[in-house]
C-alpha cells in the first residue's frame, strides 16, 4: 500500500518535472502542426475560411505555379545534394590526411561559409554574379565565355547560381560530419589494407565509403530536408519573386508568397507545406531502405 | 620464406631519435620476438620493416633485397595488428579474400586460399559472420587468417594478444606457436609481455630507448643477461637487486658488502670493478635458497605472501629494499613475519653502477 503511494508520488513528481517542457512543446509545436493539418482542409481567402475537404489537394494538381515550384525544388535536390555530398566527402578525406600542411586552415576555410551571415553572403553572391561582376569578368578574361552570362535573368543560369550558393554554404558543414567519422576509424584498418596491396581508390571505395555509410545517410537526409525547405537564398537573390519567370521558385518560397504576398490563402499554403512533409518522409524512407544494413535485411 | 637484415637502422621524428641504430640478422623460418617496455621503439621498428614508417637511415633487406623504399605491399610481408584491423562491414570470408581481389587472383583461387586458411585456423563455421559477431580470440584468428591467405615471406605481429583476456592469451599463444611450426615462415613478433617472448621466441631481441640491449635465445637471456636491464626485464617475478659496494678485489673475484643486510659479505667470481664501487647484486626469486644452503644468509621482513598452489611468492624487504622469494616446498616458513634466505654466489649476477654486468 505504502509502496503504491510512493510509486504514485514518484510518477507525479516525474510529470511535474517534464510538464513545463511538455506544455511549451505542445503549445508551440504540436498544436501548430495539428492546426496546420486542419488548415490544409480549409478553403477561402484571408480569414474567410470554410471546410473544403480535398479541394486543396485537387487545386494542387491543377496549379501550374505549384508544379513549377515542385519541379524546381526537385531539380535543386537531385543536382545539388549529390554534388555537395560528394564534394564534402572528398574534402573530408583529403583534409584527414595527417601529412597535409595547413590542415586546420583549410578545414576552417571550408567550414566558415555555413556560419557566414545569410544576407551578407547573398548580397556578395549577387554582386559577384552581376553582369559586370567578378565572375563574368574572370570567365571572360580566361576566354571561357565570349560575353557576360546573365546569371540572374536567365532561367538556367539562375538555377546554377542558387546551386552554387547553397553548395558553397553547406559543403563544409557536411564535411565536418565526415571528418569526425573518419577520425573514428581505426588507422590500422588502412594500414592493413596498404600492406595487403589494396590500391588507394579501392580503399576509398570499399573501405571508407562503407564505413561512413551511417554518416552519409545522415547527411543525405538532413541535406534533403534542407534543400526541400530552400527559401533564404532564392528569396534574397530574387527579391522574393523566385524569378526569372518562376525558374527559381521553391516550395517554401511559394508557401511564403501564398501566405504573405498574395491574397492570403492560409488553407492552400498549409496544404503545400504538408506536401513538403510528405515528400521529405518518402525520400528519407527511400534513403533508409537503400542504406539498410546487409545483415538486418 | 625469407631472411631479414637490419643494418644501422635509425628513425627520427624531427629532432627526436626513436630508433638509434639497430643491427639485426633474422634467419629464415625464425621466430623472433621484439620485447621491451612501452616507448622502447619495438613497434616503430616493426612498422619500419612493414613499410608503414619511413626509415631515416640504414638498410633493411628482406630475402637479400634492399626494401627501404619498396611499397609495403611489395615487401612480401603480412601484418597482424593489435586492434585486429578487420574491415567491419565485411564478413570473415570477405575480410580474408579482400586483398587477393586486387592482386589479380581468380575468384575460385581466392575461395580455395580462403578455405585453406580457414581450415588451418578452424574458422570454417565463422566464414559468413561479421567481425562484430565474433569474440576477441576469433577476431584475432581472422586477422591471422587474412595474413596467411597472402602467403607472405615474413609475418609481422604487433602485440597481437594485448587485447585478449588472460586465459585466451595463453590459448592464442599456443595457437601461434603451432602455426609457426605448421607454416614454417619467418615471424617477427612485438610484445611487451616477457612471458610471450620467452614462450614463443627462437630469438628474443630486448629493446630499450631505441637500442638493442641484448639478442639471444630465451634461456640464454634468462641465464646470462648482458646487463641489469635485461636481467630485470626477462623473468617473472622480476630479478631481485640488492645494493652493495665492492670491499675487496681478488684475482678473479670480488667481495661485496650488501648495504641493507648488516654488513653481509659475499665473494663472487668476477673481474672488473674497483674497491669502493657501488654495485647491484642480482639474484632471482627461485635462487634464494633455504638458510645455510648458500654462500651467505640474509634475513628479511615479510610484507605479503602469495600462494598459487604449486608455488608461493613471498614479498619481503630489508631497509626498504624489496625482495621476492619463490618457494615450491617448505611453504610453512612463508607465513612468518621474518624469513631467512640464502644467496649462492654462483647463482648471483653482479652489475656496476651503469647497469653493466661485471663478469
Amino acid at each position: 500500500m505504502a509502496q503504491a503511494r510512493l510509486a504514485r508520488r514518484e510518477h507525479l513528481t516525474g510529470w511535474a518535472f517534464i510538464a513545463p517542457a511538455l506544455i511549451l512543446l505542445g503549445l508551440f509545436m504540436i498544436y501548430p502542426i495539428v492546426w496546420s493539418l486542419w488548415m490544409s482542409f480549409q478553403v477561402g481567402k484571408g480569414m474567410n475560411l470554410s471546410f473544403g475537404g480535398f479541394a486543396n489537394i485537387e487545386r494542387l494538381t491543377k496549379d501550374p505555379v505549384f508544379l513549377r515550384a515542385l519541379g524546381n525544388t526537385f531539380t535543386f535536390f537531385i543536382i545539388q545534394v549529390p554534388i555537395m555530398i560528394t564534394l564534402a566527402l572528398l574534402f573530408a578525406v583529403a583534409l584527414n590526411d595527417a601529412t597535409l600542411r595547413f590542415r586546420g586552415l583549410f578545414r576552417t576555410a571550408i567550414f566558415l561559409p555555413c556560419v557566414a551571415s545569410l544576407i551578407a553572403y547573398s548580397t556578395l553572391f549577387k554582386s559577384m554574379f552581376a553582369n559586370d561582376g567578378v565572375v563574368n569578368q574572370a570567365l571572360m578574361a580566361l576566354h571561357v565565355i565570349g560575353g557576360p552570362i546573365a546569371w540572374f535573368s536567365d532561367p538556367f543560369w539562375a538555377k546554377v547560381v542558387v546551386i552554387l550558393a547553397i553548395t558553397w554554404r553547406w559543403t563544409g558543414y557536411n564535411m565536418v560530419f565526415y571528418l569526425a567519422a573518419l577520425q573514428n576509424i581505426d588507422r590500422s584498418i588502412y594500414e592493413a589494407a596498404r600492406i595487403d596491396g589494396v590500391p588507394a581508390w579501392a580503399r576509398f571505395r570499399y573501405l571508407t565509403i562503407p564505413m561512413l555509410k551511417p554518416v552519409i545517410l545522415f547527411t543525405t537526409v538532413i541535406s534533403t530536408i534542407g534543400t526541400l525547405q530552400l527559401f533564404d537564398e532564392v528569396y534574397n537573390f530574387t527579391a522574393g519573386t523566385g524569378g526569372p519567370s518562376d525558374s527559381t521558385l521553391t516550395l517554401s518560397l511559394y508557401i511564403y508568397n501564398l501566405t504573405f504576398k498574395f491574397m492570403p490563402s492560409f488553407g492552400y499554403s498549409a496544404t503545400v507545406s504538408w506536401v513538403i512533409v510528405v515528400v521529405v518522409g518518402i525520400l528519407s524512407l527511400i534513403q533508409f531502405l537503400i542504406a539498410r544494413d546487409r545483415r538486418s535485411s | 620464406m625469407s631472411s631479414l637484415t637490419l643494418r644501422g637502422v635509425r628513425k627520427s621524428y624531427g629532432n627526436v631519435e626513436v630508433i638509434k641504430g639497430v643491427d639485426l640478422d633474422i634467419d629464415s623460418k625464425q621466430f623472433v620476438v621484439f620485447v621491451g617496455p612501452s616507448g622502447c621503439g619495438k613497434s616503430t621498428l616493426l612498422r619500419m620493416i612493414a613499410g608503414l614508417e619511413h626509415i631515416t637511415a640504414g638498410d633493411l633487406e628482406i630475402g637479400g633485397q634492399r626494401m627501404n623504399d619498396v611499397d609495403p605491399s611489395k615487401r612480401g610481408i603480412a601484418m597482424v595488428f593489435q586492434s585486429y584491423a578487420l574491415y567491419p562491414h565485411m564478413t570473415v570470408r570477405e575480410n580474408m579474400g579482400f586483398a587477393l581481389r586486387f592482386a589479380g587472383v581468380a575468384k575460385d583461387q581466392i575461395a580455395r586460399q580462403v578455405g585453406d586458411a580457414a581450415r588451418i585456423l578452424a574458422l570454417e563455421p565463422l566464414l559468413d559472420r561479421f567481425p562484430k559477431e565474433l569474440s576477441g580470440g576469433q577476431r584475432q584468428r581472422v586477422a591471422i587468417g587474412r595474413a596467411i591467405v597472402r602467403n607472405p615471406q615474413v609475418f609481422l605481429f604487433d602485440e597481437p594478444l594485448s587485447n585478449l583476456d588472460a586465459e585466451l592469451r595463453v590459448h592464442m599463444r599456443i595457437e601461434i606457436a603451432r602455426l609457426h611450426k605448421e607454416l614454417q615462415t619467418t615471424i617477427i613478433y612485438v610484445t611487451h609481455d616477457q612471458v610471450e617472448a620467452m614462450t614463443l621466441a627462437d630469438k628474443i631481441v630486448v629493446l630499450r630507448d631505441g637500442i638493442i640491449e641484448q639478442v639471444g635465445r630465451p634461456l640464454d637471456l634468462y641465464d646470462d643477461p648482458a646487463n641489469q636491464f635485461v636481467a630485470g626485464f626477462i623473468g617473472s617475478p622480476r630479478m631481485n637487486f640488492l645494493a652493495g659496494s665492492i670491499v675487496e678485489k681478488g684475482v678473479d673475484t670480488v667481495t661485496i658488502e650488501l648495504a641493507n643486510h648488516g654488513g653481509t659479505r659475499l665473494t663472487l667470481p668476477a673481474g672488473g670493478g674497483a674497491v669502493g664501487d657501488q654495485v647491484a647484486l642480482g639474484i632471482r626469486a627461485e635462487h634464494l635458497g633455504l638458510p645455510g644452503t648458500g654462500t651467505a644468509d640474509i634475513t628479511l621482513d615479510v610484507d605479503v605472501a602469495e600462494h598459487l598452489g604449486s608455488t608461493s611468492y613471498v614479498y619481503a624487504n630489508a631497509g626498504g629494499e624489496a625482495v621476492v622469494i619463490e618457494r615450491e616446498e617448505s611453504r610453512h616458513e612463508t607465513g612468518k613475519d621474518r624469513i631467512t634466505v640464502s644467496i649462492s654466489a654462483d647463482k648471483a649476477y653482479l652489475f656496476d653502477s651503469k647497469g653493466q654486468r661485471l663478469r
